[in-house]
């Protein structure tokens, strides 16, 4: 058997490629502009794909984008709205962002968010009576992180424990809280006034204050910024953020170097979940002020799709997260000037994401002009 | 308290436990084929959708249920090709292009199905339907008949084809092959292999039959296309496996038992029965966790599940 040396990535790419006189060859490192280039350049491709789209619907391409920039940046009020879309994405990216950097597959951010939530309006409804505004917030955001953190932590221990798939347990509790929460607002979470699923408004008191007056803009994007920072400070300036990032990048020799691996998991799982239960907070205290069951738009998965077009990193993540709450803000103007489906806003979003897994693989190639001109 | 002791062995109940159990098993097939590859594709809620589509545009312009069939079938091997370029070839996190895949996939789904139908009022466009597919003789048996042989014939080519895939997986070369490139990839590599090769065609049979799948929902039960038309049942799917442990025979019994729970709690709802019926949609989720942590010591799990083969490396 000893013709089956091992064979270097580029020669399985066909002998095509090596007659035209070029080679795949692996880059030694891989700069931040590279980095930005495919980022930019997956975004441009996923849009020019969208314009085939729009063209083939018979619509001016220049006039659609035209009116999805207007919805998003075109004025102040827009530049606003955009935040608003933003603020419950910076969350649930930066938690998907984090347990990521540890190589803890987080796909539960949906049903932490809805976790979030619901700890909010649990502890809102028992106590709003009793507390005044600058109290309840707090009150209510320090619960709803706590509700996201135990939820994730069924997934966390469960790994730690029995080495499960946290992509499945994850996805399954995602369920299952959906359906918790659906048999709550059926039953006793229900506000006796409606016949729908929801519960009663939130009192002013509970509502998150404005940034400003007049706009949606409330401070829960405020918070996520912050957020940000936190989570910037921890990877980079703190013990645990060090064990996370030793975690992330070898597991074993994490191990060997003293971090507990099972304890890693769980924290990681925890901080994750109750990053994703703010997100849940904040829409429920700053925009929906009750709880139903459409208060998220796919928000979870979402953040997942941000925190690595972002590239796990905390910036990265806040700068994606209002690249995309933009498109789904001039979205809704697009639509209505130009008649082109909102959900064109979702193609350009996986469109990107494809193209942006696709470039971060193939930045770490370059082509190379082979010597051997025949 | 009767009503919930009858519905449990009631005719239509069972009838339509089998109903609902068909798009769950088509899916669930596929993805553990998919998944003995060494593959987990987690877009197979997004594939169910665009092929519900395809077969429900398709069907309803040629005015065809069975070209519809035919498209929806051809959109799910499309996408799954793309998932394969992703995650075989050019080797992303296959979380990562799964999730994608389901964004991509609902969204373009529903924004074709915007262009081409232009909300118009609030009446749905409607496609038409394949008949159930009586079997002759055998329909006539009472209960029996309308519960087994009342079916579509997509159902009978679902259940026919677990005995087949059986076959196909653990007495031919070629079965032995698809599994040990998910259990060890450098090894087939080794003894000339494809696995990219394999993974690719495991990938579109999972597609294929996830296509089946999103065919079922829209021209077989529904005639009708919306957003939320897989409704988690791509996700169901995947359960379904885990619960499975991989194995055929048990991932038939999980999309029978996931299937009838689901028409059990829906007979409960509409006879007006106040019973929590989430706590039993929400059953299938914590018993395929429960599965996770008991099966953990035999689990049929592929070894190299969800990690990239690099040629060359380890």
């Amino acid at each position: 058997m000893n013709t089956d040396a091992p064979t270097t990535p580029g020669a399985s790419s066909g002998s095509l490629l090596r007659r035209s006189g070029w080679r795949l060859e692996r880059r030694l490192a891989v700069k931040p502009w590279h980095e930005v280039v495919t980022l930019v350049g997956a975004f441009i491709i996923g849009l020019a794909i969208c314009s085939i789209l729009i063209a083939a619907s018979d619509k001016s391409v220049v006039d659609s984008y035209r009116a999805l920039f207007d919805g998003a940046f075109g004025s102040r009020r827009a530049v606003y709205e955009t935040l608003v879309q933003a603020t419950p994405l910076i969350f649930t990216g930066l938690a998907a962002a984090f347990a990521f950097r540890a190589r803890v597959w987080n796909i539960g951010g949906e049903g932490q968010f809805f976790a979030g939530a619901m700890g909010a309006f649990f502890v809102s409804n028992l106590w709003h009576a009793h507390l005044p505004r600058g109290v309840m917030v707090p009150v209510l955001f320090i619960a709803a992180a706590a509700a996201g953190a135990l939820w994730a932590s069924i997934a966390g221990l469960l790994k730690a424990r029995y080495d499960t798939n946290e992509i499945i347990t994850t996805v399954m509790l995602n369920f299952i809280v959906l359906l918790i929460l659906s048999y709550l607002l059926g039953d006793m979470w229900r506000s006796p006034d409606t016949f729908y699923f929801q519960t009663v408004t939130l009192p002013e008191s509970a509502h998150l204050p404005l940034i400003v007056d007049g706009t949606r803009l409330h401070w829960g994007f405020g918070m996520a910024v912050a957020m940000a920072v936190v989570v910037h400070v921890l990877l980079r300036r703190t013990a645990l953020g060090y064990e996370v990032r030793g975690v992330g990048i070898n597991r074993t020799a994490g191990s060997y170097k003293g971090i507990s691996v099972p304890r890693v998991t769980v924290l990681v799982m925890a901080i994750s979940g109750a990053l994703a239960g703010l997100a849940g907070a904040a829409e429920f205290s700053g925009i929906h002020h009750r709880l139903q069951l459409d208060i998220s738009n796919n928000f979870g998965f979402v953040g997942i799709i941000i925190a690595l077009i972002g590239r796990l990193h905390p910036a990265g993540v806040v700068v994606s997260a209002i690249a995309f709450g933009a498109l789904v803000n001039g979205a809704v103007t697009m639509q209505i000037q130009t008649g082109i489906p909102a959900a064109l806003v979702d193609v350009i979003q996986g469109l990107s994401l494809i193209f942006v897994l696709t470039g971060a693989v193939a930045v770490r190639y370059r082509l190379q002009r082979t010597h051997t001109d025949e | 308290m009767n009503d919930v002791l009858e519905a449990l062995i009631n005719v239509g109940v069972l009838a339509s436990a089998i109903r609902i159990a068909t798009p769950l098993l088509l899916a669930a097939l596929g993805e553990m084929v998919t998944e003995r590859a060494g593959i987990l594709n987690l877009g197979i809620e997004g594939t169910i959708t665009v092929s519900a589509f395809g077969s429900f545009v398709v069907a309803d312009k040629a005015d065809s249920l069975w070209l519809g069939v035919v498209s929806g079938v051809g959109a799910g091997i499309l996408l799954s090709l793309l998932m394969a370029v992703l995650v075989s070839s050019i080797k992303v996190e296959q979380v990562v292009a799964g999730l994608a895949l389901n964004l991509f996939g609902i969204g373009m789904a529903f924004y074709l199905f915007r262009a081409v139908y232009p909300q118009t009022g609030s009446e749905m466009p409607r496609s038409d339907t394949f008949d159930h597919a009586e079997i002759p003789l055998l329909s006539d048996i009472p209960a029996v008949g309308e519960v087994v042989f009342s079916q579509h014939w997509l159902t009978y080519a679902a259940i026919g084809c677990c005995p087949l895939l059986w076959w196909a997986l653990n007495r031919t070369q070629f079965g032995l092959e698809l599994r040990s490139v998910g259990n060890n990839p450098a090894a087939c590599d080794m003894r000339g292999i494809n696995v990219t090769g394999m993974q690719y065609l495991a990938l579109m049979f999972g597609g294929l039959m996830a296509g089946l799948a999103g065919a079922f929902l829209s021209v077989f039960l529904s005639g009708l296309f919306f957003v939320d038309v897989a409704a988690g049942r791509g996700w169901i799917a995947l359960a379904i496996v885990i619960f499975g442990n991989w194995r055929i025979g048990r991932i038939l019994a999980g999309s029978l038992f996931f299937g009838y729970l689901d028409a059990y709690q829906l007979s409960l709802q509409a006879r007006g029965v106040d019973v929590p019926h989430q706590l039993l949609l929400a059953l299938p989720f914590a018993l395929t966790i429960a599965a996770l942590v008991v099966n953990r010591r035999r689990s049929q799990e592929p070894l190299h599940l969800g990690v990239p083969y690099f040629r060359g490396e380890r």
